[in-house]
């Protein structure tokens, strides 16, 4: 029964399996699959209030946290610096990492500084092509811009993806990197009625059938980057594409101010 | 917004006052016809050039002016761990590698140079950035009045003072030591 898992000697690991605390009834998983599938607290395009901050990681170049509803997402922008590995080239490099702390999910990660798992590196890649468009490579020839994310609290891996985006767009832009706009994300799901559910939670993406994420930059009107998992008819991704892309330019006035606000208070 | 709203933020189309088209400096880009900011600041103008100023450090590029240490000196050439750039210091820990090479000491009788006689580790170098150089460190040039040694200490441990272009003087002991100091500001 005893499984011998040593991932650290040197230190005491956690339990093998962990399970989150049931605190009643209403958080059994099968409780709301019984009610009628109608979105609480907000209407189905709506999507969750944001609180964006620049500047405070004053170690770093540039610096940005993000919270939507529950989620919570910190980044620091190191750069640009030397590149690490010897190759010369024309441009420069950008580098996402994404690190999930170990509370921040349902289920707790193993902590382990320096290995990333799956859900750690897909995300990195998934914001490393939502902003490398955006970024003006070119001007910085053989250095490397180090993009560094810990998601604090999950709540919907969408939500991390595009809180994730929202908060590098905004530390690079915090970083006095050149850039050719600010790049924000926004993402759908296809709940099993049909309807479009806009930045959806963890509770919420259990109904889902599939998820959208877009994002793009709203001051030239350009597209980033699409990223669709699950089961949707063309005509349902084009209708989550539209609805994600009208609410990115809110997201974008909740971001300019919050950088015109730190640029002021300089 | 009730802010200033003299700052620009990446993507923002800039309206030029006048209708000749300026000049662009760093922090504005040109796409489809539109001049648009690529960073977060005020626009300022230097006489026909529109630029954004960016107190922020940024790698050398070719024509900025550096400041660094030696670290490492061989025959052909010393190199350099840059860690300042046209004024601004680097953050610790990222600092950049230049090379400086036996011809681009001086700019005469530069196939007679020694390099133990120009330089010395741990001196603090101002130099120009010449290109980009290879894929590990940048070159770097001294061959002018005001690029050379700074600021070096004599084998007694003191600060040495500048006597020539080619020699420092030690206050404790007197010696003379050869470098290839630059001209002081003021001179």
């Amino acid at each position: 029964m005893a499984q011998i898992t040593s991932f650290d000697r040197r230190r005491v690991n956690g339990p093998d399996d962990s399970f989150p605390p049931i605190f009643s009834d209403e958080d059994q998983p099968g409780s709301s699959s019984s009610s009628p599938l109608q979105r609480e607290s907000r209407k189905p395009k709506d999507i969750r209030p944001i609180f964006l901050q620049t500047g405070l990681i004053t170690q770093a170049n540039g610096s940005a946290y993000i919270e939507t509803g529950n989620s919570k997402v910190v980044c620091a922008v190191y750069g640009p610096r030397q590149a690490k590995n010897t190759s010369y080239s024309e441009k420069g490099k950008l580098n996402v990492e994404v690190k999930f702390a170990p509370f921040a999910s349902q289920r707790r990660k193993v902590p382990n500084r320096y290995l990333q798992d799956a859900e750690d590196r897909s995300l990195a890649v998934l914001i490393h092509q939502a902003i490398v468009p955006s970024v003006r490579l070119e001007l910085f020839p053989k250095s490397s811009m180090d993009v560094f994310l810990t998601v604090i609290e999950n709540d919907g891996i969408q939500s991390c993806g595009t809180a994730g985006t929202i908060a590098a767009s905004a530390a690079l832009a915090d970083a006095g990197i050149e850039m050719l706009g600010l790049v924000v994300s926004c993402a759908g799901s296809v709940m099993s009625n049909g309807e479009i559910w806009l930045d959806p939670t963890t509770r919420e993406l259990e109904h889902s059938r599939a998820s959208l994420t877009l994002s793009c930059m709203p001051a030239l009107g350009l597209i980033t980057n699409v990223s669709q998992t699950g089961q949707v008819t063309p005509q349902e991704a084009i209708q989550c594409m539209d609805a994600c892309e009208e609410r990115c330019s809110d997201i974008h006035m909740v971001v300019a101010s919050a950088l015109h606000k730190n640029q002021s208070a300089l | 917004m009730n802010q200033d709203d003299n700052i620009l933020l990446p993507g923002q189309p800039v309206t030029i006052p006048n209708g000749a088209a300026p000049d662009l400096g760093g922090g504005l880009y040109l796409k489809d016809g539109v001049i648009r900011a690529s960073l977060v600041g005020k626009l300022s103008r230097v006489g026909n050039t529109l630029t954004i100023p960016r107190p922020r450090p940024h790698p050398p590029a070719p024509e900025s002016v550096v400041l660094g240490s030696v670290i490492r000196l061989s025959p052909l050439q010393a190199v350099i761990s840059i860690t300042v750039v046209d004024g601004i210091p680097l953050p610790q820990g990222e600092d950049f590698t230049g090379v400086i090479r036996v011809n681009d000491v001086r700019a005469t009788e530069k196939d007679k140079v020694k390099l133990g006689e120009c330089f010395r580790g741990g001196d603090v170098v101002r130099g120009i950035v010449l290109s980009l150089g290879d894929s590990r460190s940048y070159y770097v040039s001294t061959a002018r009045n005001d690029l050379g040694v700074i600021f070096a200490t004599s084998e007694a441990g003191a600060t040495m003072d500048p006597v020539s272009w080619q020699e420092m003087r030690c206050p404790k002991t007197g010696k003379l030591e050869k470098r290839k100091c630059a001209k002081p500001d003021g001179l």
